[in-house]
């Protein structure tokens, strides 16, 4: 079993910009679309050499940051995707089909999987633990998972952060899709930060459970992005009410998460 | 806490299997060769696995079929591994077995393939239309399918330190008791985009690597693969080796050029022998990142000489197995736990005129000296590093 609390959130998608946003859409309510993704926690030469999945990531990363008021610099990151820049893929493999000598330097760094943590250190400064991972569908459990082991065992706050990307053109006989969605989700070690949103309670087990039915968002259809199995834990706390949602980490275990939004009436107690 | 380490095995162009990695080094002879991948006219020198291609997986793995995991399954065969791994797994239970992989570049070399013969559409063909495998997960997925372990199973992809930092996760799991053992692991295979990526940035060299010596002009790239299991004491009663610490930083420096000081990799270093309760100068041997290019060698030799002394004997073993990229971590991890085993400390080959310029000398010839702790190194783009220091169990 494992307790952390949840002291900031940040999302993005082409329907919401931010976890304002968010709420209202959850709500009834309609977002401003289409807005450039122009995220100011790097500087804009870092921006102009930053592939659109880095910027999706830093942008959530650092208004996580913000809502939780701590300095960036002093919280480990976990970063979770299951295809990672499946653009950047494309691209390289096009490269190596057609002319592989001119595979550009820039694109081919920026296409390692802990690119958006990179850029992320570079701009905040930060030498704190910063880990890259996958577990394909069961990304978003998974880096829950590790992350929140990570916060209690090092006792540090720890940025988890889950993206998707669009499917790339020729995967989408591979992959079905179609829209790009990225969170973070800031975990910290029960009691070390004031501001806590929510609080999560993490049992892993070898319940073998299926993985959630998306609720429909209006105007945004993530089915199928796997990023998006956060969705649950993210609405639950945007609709201040307690839950619990069940995720499947592996091929024979699962993880069941308890979100308690009362934190004021914990806090109070202890 | 101290992590036991049972079976470990180690795949490389040094040898396949742990009997022929000790011939390598005792005999110090390199597995490198000049580059003959196909469709790859690169001038240089590159670690293969011998009979990679010709390995086949069993009939129910075969829809995770690629380079990268026919070479994971080749480790997966050598030195009793699953024999091991299926005995822990009957006593504490496959759920209580957590599988963490790191790679770098995990299947691409399967999806580089796809691009060669795209339907008329413009996507993917039919037989190359493996969800798992385009995945930075299909190490791990792989791995986990392939052992019936079916506890949690996630896969590292922080560059060239992915399969050192598989360690610190696996140290929190268990001490965590989320699982009572992992089998942790590191698998990278030759691919096109690697080389030519790497050759973009002006960093392989066209002769063989020569780390530390002043004549190096950049690195071999290398596959390989490595494994072990780590568990709680009491499981392992007959483990010779402990992790006793491991350290994690980022550079915040660069994307693809290492910090001229060594900052993130001398906070790696440090928060490891701060974890192990151990000083600088109670490590006996340090195997390097050492990848012989310019920067490298330059940033961690600063790096060395900032906590170091010549109390320690330090080497780059690159020179034997290339770059393996995600998996160096693992594999000279195992290298450093066989010089704690046979107390063969590898000198660096390759390294005929040492740089007198680098900060921090590094031994050339093998040399016979007991390692009671041993450390190894492990640094990637975006500035990713990691720090492990092993023990005797006994000690």
């Amino acid at each position: 079993m494992t307790d952390v609390d949840v002291v900031g959130l940040g999302v993005w998608s082409e329907s919401f910009s931010n976890w304002e946003e968010f709420c209202h859409v959850l709500s009834g309510g309609s977002a401003e679309t289409g807005r450039t993704l122009k995220p100011q926690a790097i500087a804009p030469n870092e921006r102009r050499r930053a592939p659109l999945s880095v910027k999706m990531a830093v942008e959530v990363m650092d208004q996580a940051c913000r809502m939780a008021a701590l300095e960036p610099a002093t919280v480990a990151t976990v970063f979770a995707s299951a295809l990672g820049d499946m653009h950047l893929t494309e691209y390289m493999c096009r490269t190596m089909a057609d002319a592989p000598q001119a595979i550009s330097p820039t694109r081919f760094h920026n296409s390692v999987h802990n690119a958006a943590t990179g850029y992320w250190s570079i701009a905040t400064q930060s030498h704190c633990p910063s880990s890259a991972v996958s577990g394909y569908s069961n990304s978003v459990s998974m880096a829950i998972l590790d992350g929140a082991i990570q916060a209690v065992e090092e006792q540090i706050p720890v940025l988890v952060t889950v993206q998707e990307v669009a499917t790339a053109p020729a995967f989408k006989s591979v992959y079905e899709w179609t829209q790009p969605f990225s969170a973070a989700m800031l975990l910290s070690p029960v009691g070390m930060c004031s501001s806590n949103i929510a609080s999560l309670r993490l049992n892993a087990s070898s319940n073998l459970v299926e993985p959630p039915q998306l609720e429909d968002i209006p105007g945004i259809d993530l089915s199928g992005n796997p990023a998006a199995r956060l969705l649950p834990l993210l609405i639950a706390i945007a609709e201040q009410r307690n839950a619990d949602v069940q995720l499947p980490l592996s091929r024979g275990s699962s993880l069941a998460i308890s979100i308690d939004v009362g934190c004021q009436a914990r806090q109070s107690e202890s | 806490m101290r992590l036991a380490i049972g079976a470990y095995t180690a795949t490389s162009a040094a040898g396949v299997g742990l009997q022929a990695l000790r011939d390598s080094i005792d005999n110090r002879q390199s597995g490198l060769r000049r580059n003959d991948l196909q469709n790859c006219d690169i001038d240089t020198w590159i670690g293969r696995v011998d009979g990679v291609e010709d390995v086949s997986l069993p009939s129910h793995l075969d829809h995770l079929f690629s380079r990268n995991n026919q070479l994971a399954w080749f480790g997966l065969q050598q030195d009793g591994l699953l024999q091991s791994i299926a005995q822990l797994a009957d006593r504490v239970g496959p759920d209580r077995v957590g599988v963490i992989m790191g790679t770098s570049t995990s299947s691409i070399g399967r999806t580089e393939e796809a691009f060669t013969c795209l339907l008329p559409s413009g996507q993917i063909a039919e037989e190359f239309q493996q969800q798992e495998v385009h995945s930075l997960h299909s190490p791990g997925f792989f791995v986990a399918e392939a052992t019936g372990l079916t506890g949690p199973a996630i896969t590292i992809s922080t560059a060239c330190s992915s399969s050192a930092k598989v360690f610190a996760s696996a140290y929190r799991w268990i001490n965590h008791g989320l699982v009572d053992a992992v089998l942790v692991g590191g698998v990278d295979s030759l691919c096109m985009s690697i080389l030519y990526g790497f050759h973009s940035l002006e960093l392989v060299s066209p002769e063989l690597c020569r780390p530390f010596d002043r004549r190096r002009n950049g690195i071999n790239i290398g596959e390989g693969c490595g494994y072990a299991l780590v568990a709680r004491e009491d499981l392992l009663p007959d483990a010779q080796f402990a992790l006793l610490g491991y350290g994690e930083s980022v550079d915040a420096y660069h994307m693809s050029h290492p910090h001229p000081q060594g900052e993130g990799a001398v906070i790696a270093m440090d928060r490891a022998l701060e974890r192990s309760k151990l000083t600088a100068d109670s490590i006996d041997y340090v195997n390097l990142h050492g990848t012989a290019s310019q920067a490298n060698d330059r940033t961690e030799a600063h790096a060395l000489a900032r906590r170091f002394t010549d109390k320690t004997l330090v080497s780059s073993t690159k020179a034997w197995t290339g770059h393996a990229l995600g998996a160096a971590g693992i594999l000279e991890a195992i290298i450093t736990l066989e010089a704690m085993r046979s107390g063969i400390n590898p000198g660096t080959l390759n390294c005929g005129q040492p740089d007198p310029e680098l900060a921090f000398p590094v031994l050339t010839d093998n040399v016979s000296q007991p390692v009671r702790f041993g450390m190894t190194n492990s640094f990637g783009f975006g500035g990713n590093n990691a720090s492990l220091i092993f023990g005797q169990m006994n000690d």
